[in-house]
């Protein structure tokens, strides 16, 4: 078990905490990025073997991108938007600390239940990856502004990588590539709309946008 | 029981004060200004001894026990939470539950007690002190149950000298729940503002306003112990061991400054948080804890 | 050569920036989708019936499963393209169809094209995963076609539900991938659909169960299954129609493909127990009946259409979820719900245009006021329902047989019970519209010979499947059920 292993994974649960405590969402956006980075730290420390020229490639590119494009485009977004916080979400934030911790005895309780082969990386992958998913898809239904989901859609995608990146050890170069790009792709997109929704309603509050019923 | 584990609640009665002055050194020091002495809490404590107590009519035997209490109760603690390389001369197996219930009851004592004088000001810090301590406390408990199982221990004296067999990662968690709790219990920034006259701001300041005299003296050191202790146990987890006493001890001391300069330097930083937003705060503590539980359930 | 089907859309649009009017563009988007019809047809013809071999690195390749697939591909595009140049016509005359958001669409609509392909010719798992992923992205500006605050809502939530669909389907890739590393030893090569078919029995049985569960809830979200079908009627009726056609037409099939070529390696790995085909039986029956019980309720015509889509995807997994004669009828299924839908929709969005809305309640006396949309609209809801003599009711009919097969009766009852709902409710919605009382004028502008052969041609289709299979489909489709059914 890699100490420095260990200590990502459990920076990658604190900052999905944070993202579960906080309503300033700035605060929110540099937790998120933060994460991003531990994870392609997370890839070097995991890699078994001598680090190749892909591997640091595909750690730096991901590690730039989660760490640097996204908070720059979801900052934008905020900015046009002059949006400080989170709107009055649907679950407080008391509650969400909370929550996020009967969803972490839950993965730790699953992850000691399955036996998922290798064990040779850290015990902690599984859950802090399967707790991860779950506090992406908590907070994407339990907050009502467009960015704040935004942030847990990417929340989710970085549990579901940890999950890959402890499980199979080579996932093919352009295979991996092109998930970031997809990703890329995507946060860019949603910035962009959120950009138009707050052209077109005046606010990000996606709890407003209820005028599709049926 | 070693004799010289008594100098355990010597330390804790000598130096006590020092630490409140120590902070508001730092604070002056970081705003630029020169700031009072830093025996400035003996010089009060004495001050107020040779005076004498004003009672209010509307008041019963409750208010004059209160800070008498209260004091009684801290002392207790001083004898349970070892320091340095001593372990505390009264420590048996389950002290941190006794621990707890020291300070709960020295809470007790200080809510009743500003109850009782009928005054809207200390029933209204009365109750903010009672639920934040209510959401404190969980950490607390946590955080120490951490090490407890982590070293299969239940005295705080056998706990803390083998707190390190546990990661890195599980020990700085702890200690940073433990840390949210010496600002919240001891009314510091982000929680509570000490230096505040406003009384609807104030939270443990309002609750004995109407004391005077010796009983004033007896809160003002009773919560200079209560810091000691508290930092005592932060202290304890994030100080590594050599096992040489009096390195230790001496080592424990400095730690013991040092971290009333981290608490300086954060209420300098900080602003007193919204009070809707303290039970966050302690939540997050609690969170902390619990991780760090888990995580030693798990084999960290 | 297969790479060339993926990249010729792509720059065909491209080299169609430079064009200077909305008019030209569209043009431009139908000679390329000719274009890439007459690649495709050649390709397969090259590959011969079992398909070209693996090509790049083994990470493309064409069997019957995405041969067929590929035809229903072009069909639908051919026929939305030239629907689409009818339809922006008009707009490009009333003037909110101006040329840059002609480029963009253009652009926007052939790498979807390219997108859709590459995710039927992929080999690698993973890669067809990003190309479902590449279509999610491209075609939510679509649905922003015509700028209006409905269109964004439904836009924004197209993308976060499917956003998240999608990322469970790639935690499912990572799951197989990962009992494919452990089973059969594989690491470069560990998400090969071909390498991994032969060697399914030597995969782990739970972990390719729990990686079944995720795909089914996230490529089933893709493909408008319920419960996780919340972002189709809004999408599909705030987007032009042609960009709905190809959502109905192509793009749920397009998961549900995802989902076909996942069954055989699950049902492989767990002893062909059937247990995938339980789940798909049970998402499909709980899409049809749902999808039932909305239709009854819409005044809104395209949300009704969208909602025949979530019950015909509903009879397609039902279908896979039967096997054996069930596969073969979810395949024919496919081919003829498209084609309806495409008509359907285009037809709808004509109609749109005339009378101004979508409500139908406004919506009266069509066959009267626009002749060929009104018949075109009529026609595809009777098919829609499944009425005689068109094809849906033929590849219904076979799923019943297929039901009675296996012995399936609660299947076999719900199946009835919604699509006789569907039938009831929708065709009370077709009637009122064909032949109420109108007051509107007939409508000035008459339908180009161009649009007319596109409704016709969609008819006479559907009729001529109804009553007559041509050998070489029924071969095709015979190949690719035989695929899903793990038995090649």
């Amino acid at each position: 078990m890699n100490p420095l292993t260990d200590m990502l994974l459990v920076f990658l649960i604190l900052t999905t905490f944070k993202l579960l405590a906080s309503g300033r969402l700035r605060a929110c956006v540099r937790a998120v990025a933060a994460q991003g980075v531990a994870l392609g730290l997370l890839t070097l420390a995991m890699h078994q073997g001598a680090l190749s020229l892909h591997i640091v490639t595909l750690a730096c590119g991901s590690m730039a991108l989660k760490g640097l494009v996204f908070p720059w485009v979801l900052s934008r977004a905020l900015r046009e938007a002059k949006v400080q916080r989170e709107v009055e979400p649907y679950v407080s934030y008391t509650l969400s600390i909370l929550s996020g911790l009967v969803a972490l005895s839950v993965s730790l309780w699953i992850g000691s239940r399955l036996h998922l082969p290798p064990e040779s990386f850290s015990k902690l992958v599984f859950p802090s990856a399967l707790f991860t998913v779950l506090a992406g898809l908590f907070v994407i239904v339990a907050r009502r502004t467009a960015v704040m989901q935004v942030l847990g859609f990417l929340v989710l995608e970085n549990g579901i990588y940890t999950f890959g990146v402890g499980r199979v050890g080579d996932m093919p170069f352009l295979v991996e590539l092109g998930v970031l790009l997809d990703l890329f792709v995507a946060v860019f997109v949603m910035g962009i709309t959120i950009y138009h929704i707050n052209r077109e309603f005046d606010h990000i509050d996606t709890d407003r946008l209820d005028s599709l019923k049926g | 029981m070693n004799l010289l584990s008594f100098l355990v609640p010597v330390f804790a009665l000598a130096f006590a004060p020092l630490l409140g002055g120590v902070i508001n050194r730092t604070k002056a020091f970081v705003a630029g200004r020169v700031g009072p002495p830093v025996l400035q809490a003996y010089y009060d404590l004495a001050r107020l001894l040779r005076k004498g107590a004003v009672y209010s009519r509307t008041t019963s035997w409750v208010f004059r026990a209160g800070p008498v209490v209260g004091l009684a109760a801290v002392l207790a603690a001083t004898a349970l939470v070892p320091f340095g390389g001593f372990s505390a001369p009264l420590a048996f197996n389950g002290d941190l539950v006794l621990l707890a219930y020291l300070f709960g009851l020295m809470r007790f004592f200080t809510v009743i007690a500003a109850m009782d004088t009928g005054s809207s000001f200390e029933g209204m810090g009365a109750s903010r002190e009672v639920t934040f301590a209510l959401l404190a406390e969980p950490a607390l408990f946590l955080g120490l149950a951490a090490i407890a199982r982590k070293t299969q221990s239940l005295s705080l004296s056998t706990m803390f000298p083998d707190a390190w067999l546990s990661s890195g990662i599980v020990l700085a968690l702890i200690a940073a729940a433990l840390m949210v709790i010496v600002l919240a219990e001891n009314s510091r920034i982000p929680v509570d503002d000490p230096d505040t006259h406003l009384e609807l701001t104030m939270i443990h300041e309002v609750m004995v306003l109407d004391h005077s005299g010796p009983d004033f003296a007896f809160i003002l050191y009773g919560a200079a112990l209560k810091l000691w202790v508290l930092s005592a146990l932060v202290v304890g987890i994030a100080l590594p061991h050599s096992g040489n006493l009096w390195a230790d001890t001496s080592a424990a001391l400095a730690a013991m400054f040092v971290l009333a300069v981290l608490v300086g330097v954060v209420e300098s930083c900080m602003a007193r948080l919204r009070l809707v937003r303290v039970p966050r705060l302690l939540a997050g503590a609690g969170v902390l804890a619990a991780l760090a539980l888990l995580l030693v359930f798990e084999g960290f | 050569m297969l790479g060339a089907l993926v990249a010729l859309p792509v720059m065909w649009a491209a080299a169609g920036w430079r064009l200077r009017s909305a008019r030209r563009v569209l043009d431009w988007v139908c000679a390329g989708v000719c274009a890439q019809s007459a690649l495709c047809l050649l390709v397969v013809a090259l590959g011969g019936p079992d398909g070209a071999p693996p090509a790049v690195a083994g990470w493309l390749f064409l069997d019957a499963l995405s041969t067929y697939h590929l035809m229903v591909l072009m069909a639908v595009y051919l026929l939305s393209s030239f629907g689409a140049r009818g339809f922006f016509a008009h707009e490009i005359e009333v003037g909110t169809f101006a040329l840059p958001l002609a480029r963009l669409f253009a652009a926007l609509w052939m790498a979807s094209l390219a997108a859709m392909t590459l995710v039927l010719l992929s080999n690698n798992l993973g890669l067809m995963w990003v190309g479902m992923e590449a279509t999610t992205l491209l075609t939510a500006f679509l649905i922003y076609v015509h700028r209006t605050p409905r269109a964004l809502e439904a836009m924004w939530k197209y993308l976060l539900i499917c956003s998240v669909g999608i990322a469970f389907a790639f935690m499912g890739t990572l799951l197989v991938a990962a009992a494919a590393t452990k089973g059969l030893g594989m690491v470069g090569e560990a998400l090969l659909w071909t390498r991994l078919r032969e060697g399914a029995a030597n995969l782990d049985a739970t972990t390719m169960k729990a990686a079944f569960i995720f795909l089914l809830v996230g490529y089933g979200t893709k493909a408008g299954l319920a419960p996780l079908h919340n972002w189709l009627p809004d999408a599909h009726s705030q987007a032009p129609a042609p960009v709905s056609a190809i959502f109905s037409g192509f793009m749920l099939n397009a998961s549900l493909y995802c989902l076909m070529r996942y069954v055989p390696l699950v049902e492989g790995s767990t002893g062909h127990s059937g247990w995938a085909l339980d789940l798909l039986r049970l998402i499909g029956v709980v899409s049809i009946l749902v999808a039932a019980a909305f239709i009854l309720f819409q005044h809104d015509l395209k949300r009704l259409l969208a909602y025949h889509s979530v019950e015909h995807l509903g009879v397609i997994a039902v279908g896979l979820g039967l096997g054996g004669l069930g596969t073969f009828a979810a395949l024919f299924h496919t081919l003829n719900h498209s084609l309806c839908k495409t008509l359907g929709f285009l037809c709808a969005g004509r109609l749109g245009q005339i009378y101004g809305t979508h409500d139908m309640t406004a919506m009266t006396g069509t066959v009267r006021r626009a002749r060929l949309w009104g018949w075109g609209l009529l026609l595809s809801f009777l098919a829609l329902i499944g009425a005689a003599p068109f094809a849906i009711f033929m590849s219904e009919l076979l799923m019943l047989k297929a039901a009675i097969d296996a012995r399936a009766l609660a299947v076999l009852v719900l199946f009835l019970l919604g699509t006789a709902t569907v039938f009831v409710g929708a065709l009370r919605h077709a009637i009122a519209m064909a032949w109420g009382s109108h007051d509107g004028p007939a409508s000035a502008r008459t339908a180009t010979a161009v649009d007319g052969v596109v409704v016709s041609a969609c008819v006479a289709i559907l009729v001529l499947l109804g009553l007559w299979m041509p050998q070489p489909l029924l071969r095709t489709i015979e190949a690719a059920a035989r695929i899903i059914g793990g038995h090649e």
